[in-house]
């Protein structure tokens, strides 16, 4: 088979793939378009996809505007979160009585809304400082990160460890042979959890006072103003945000595969 | 030459603890250079345990193990061994080659000189075509070989061997034990061998160590007299099923013991 007859039966395959998802996403917005017109739905109760994608296009660099400062916080949150999760699992996994002190609650905090936390941070800066909600974004991500990260470390395959120890192997030449790539992979499983967590708590955080300027305060205060179609056009930017973060995340964990070969 | 000497040798775990077990007792072993010597045993019978004080991963609780003419922690630190377990055990984020070249990448050799030797061993298990393959793309038997030519690699006089086959399908397993004993032929390797299959014993074994379930000690030891020359006929010789049946009656007899001794003993 020639290499063109493969690859396009490749895209075949991929259509294949996102041709259900896609169709079902046109029918489930004709199906809402429909509903609204039919049905005279006012826009306080639902607004059309037409009317949202007008003020999405219409109102395109305010929202624009909004989104670099959710992002630029997301951004900053994540790689500050990534960076203290990453360092503290190293410590964890080094020092096992810790790893038992601090994972249980890692895991637990990790089932909780720890995001209510901002309205405290904001009352220790200034209400137009952004950094409440980074260092909320960080604290959501650290702790997912630590959780998955430590298991990389620790949960390693008890024959690779005792084969390391006949080549008397170092506890410095185990973790960087034996630990770090064990534990790559759970770093960017991790990566694709927190991710879209990070965005949806930068919008969040935004919930709870400080300045008016990114994308969840501005839902807030549009809905509150009765301008529906605005704040959806917003919720439509805020879906965007989240779905760019998710998709880096996920081609940077296919680079990884890819440095594997798998 | 005396490969690995072990003296009047006991290993108890949690010593003290309500959870204490007694895994071998004044247990006494010589292996000399050259040798293929199997321990088997019921389950539990502390076979693995010897191996790893063989193998320094375990420090015994009385007596004092030799491997290779010095104390087991020094031959660990000298590389003095290689070892191979029931997993194959290979790291999945590196080549076949990258994998045979761990125990060299620890002794500090360079780049040329470990592909060099990677590509040697790969001849000597007959993989060649293999070396930029990843390990899951290797059948089970492969992947063991693979194993073999990593513990091989530094060429180290003796191999310790841990049930290596014991998750591979029996028409696999035959071959693999040709093929153990056509590598450790061509290397002069001494070979230390778990088990619990008894034709695998008699089949690749100079000398088949019995032993007797928990506090493990050495009931019997059966010499093999099927020559060094060894292959799939070997199987059908008489000498192969007179060795099998003596190491089956060395078990047996501790099976009978172990079960009459409650009443007997004590």
């Amino acid at each position: 088979m020639s290499d063109e007859h493969v690859s396009m039966n490749l895209f075949a395959t991929r259509l294949a793939k996102v041709l259900p998802a896609a169709a079902f996403g046109a029918l489930f917005f004709g199906f809402w378009e429909w509903a609204v017109r039919f049905f005279d739905l006012k826009p306080y109760f639902l607004t059309a996809p037409s009317a949202i994608w007008q003020q999405f296009v219409g109102n395109f660099s305010l929202i624009r505007g909004a989104a670099t400062v959710s992002g630029t916080n997301a951004l900053i949150g994540l790689v500050a979160g990534i960076v203290l999760g990453v360092a503290m699992s190293f410590v964890l996994s080094r020092f096992g009585f810790l790893n038992q002190l601090i994972t249980p609650l890692a895991v637990a905090l990790n089932a909780v809304p720890i995001f209510v936390l901002v309205a405290v941070l904001n009352n220790m800066y200034s209400i137009t400082s952004e950094i409440p909600r980074r260092i909320m974004v960080a604290l959501v991500v650290y702790f997912i990160v630590l959780v998955n990260v430590a298991r990389g470390l620790t949960e390693v395959s008890p024959t690779h460890v005792e084969l390391m120890r006949s080549y008397a192997a170092s506890d410095v030449a185990i973790l960087r042979k034996v630990r770090i790539p064990n534990a790559l992979p759970f770093l960017f499983v991790s990566l694709k959890i927190a991710a879209p967590a990070a965005v949806i708590t930068a919008f969040v955080s935004e919930y709870f006072g400080g300045s008016q300027n990114g994308l969840g305060s501005r839902i807030s205060s549009n809905i509150a103003n009765s301008k529906n179609a605005v704040a959806w056009a917003y919720v439509l930017a805020a879906c965007l945000l989240g779905l760019l973060f998710y998709a880096v995340s996920v081609v940077l964990e296919g680079f990884n595969r890819k440095g594997e070969a798998r | 030459m005396t490969a690995v000497s072990i003296r009047s040798t006991s290993k108890v775990f949690n010593a003290g603890k309500p959870n204490q077990v007694e895994a071998l007792r004044d247990v006494s072993l010589e292996v000399r250079g050259g040798e293929f010597v199997s321990l088997i045993g019921p389950s539990g019978c502390g076979k693995s345990t010897l191996l790893r004080l063989i193998a320094n991963l375990l420090e015994p609780t009385a007596g004092e193990v030799i491997v290779n003419d010095k104390p087991a922690a020094r031959a660990r630190l000298d590389q003095d061994y290689g070892m191979a377990f029931q997993q194959a055990g290979l790291f999945e984020w590196r080549t076949v080659q990258k994998n045979i070249e761990l125990p060299l990448e620890l002794k500090g050799w360079n780049k040329a000189e470990r592909a060099v030797r990677a590509k040697e061993m790969l001849h000597l298990v007959q993989l060649p075509e293999f070396a930029d393959h990843h390990p899951w793309q290797l059948s089970g038997g492969m992947q063991q070989r693979i194993a073999i030519a990593r513990a091989l690699a530094a060429h180290p006089p003796l191999l310790l061997m841990d049930e290596p086959f014991g998750a591979l399908d029996e028409m696999t397993r035959e071959y693999m034990q040709g093929e153990l004993l056509r590598i450790c032929a061509a290397t002069g390797t001494t070979v230390v061998f778990v088990t619990h299959s008894i034709p695998e014993a008699v089949y690749l074994s100079s000398r088949v160590v019995v032993m007797s379930p928990r506090p493990g000690r050495i009931t019997k030891t059966v010499e093999v007299s099927l020559g060094a020359d060894r292959n799939e006929d070997t199987r059908n010789r008489t000498a192969f099923f007179e060795a099998i049946t003596a190491v089956r009656e060395g078990l047996r007899g501790l099976h009978a013991a172990h079960v009459g001794r409650g009443s007997d003993e004590r």
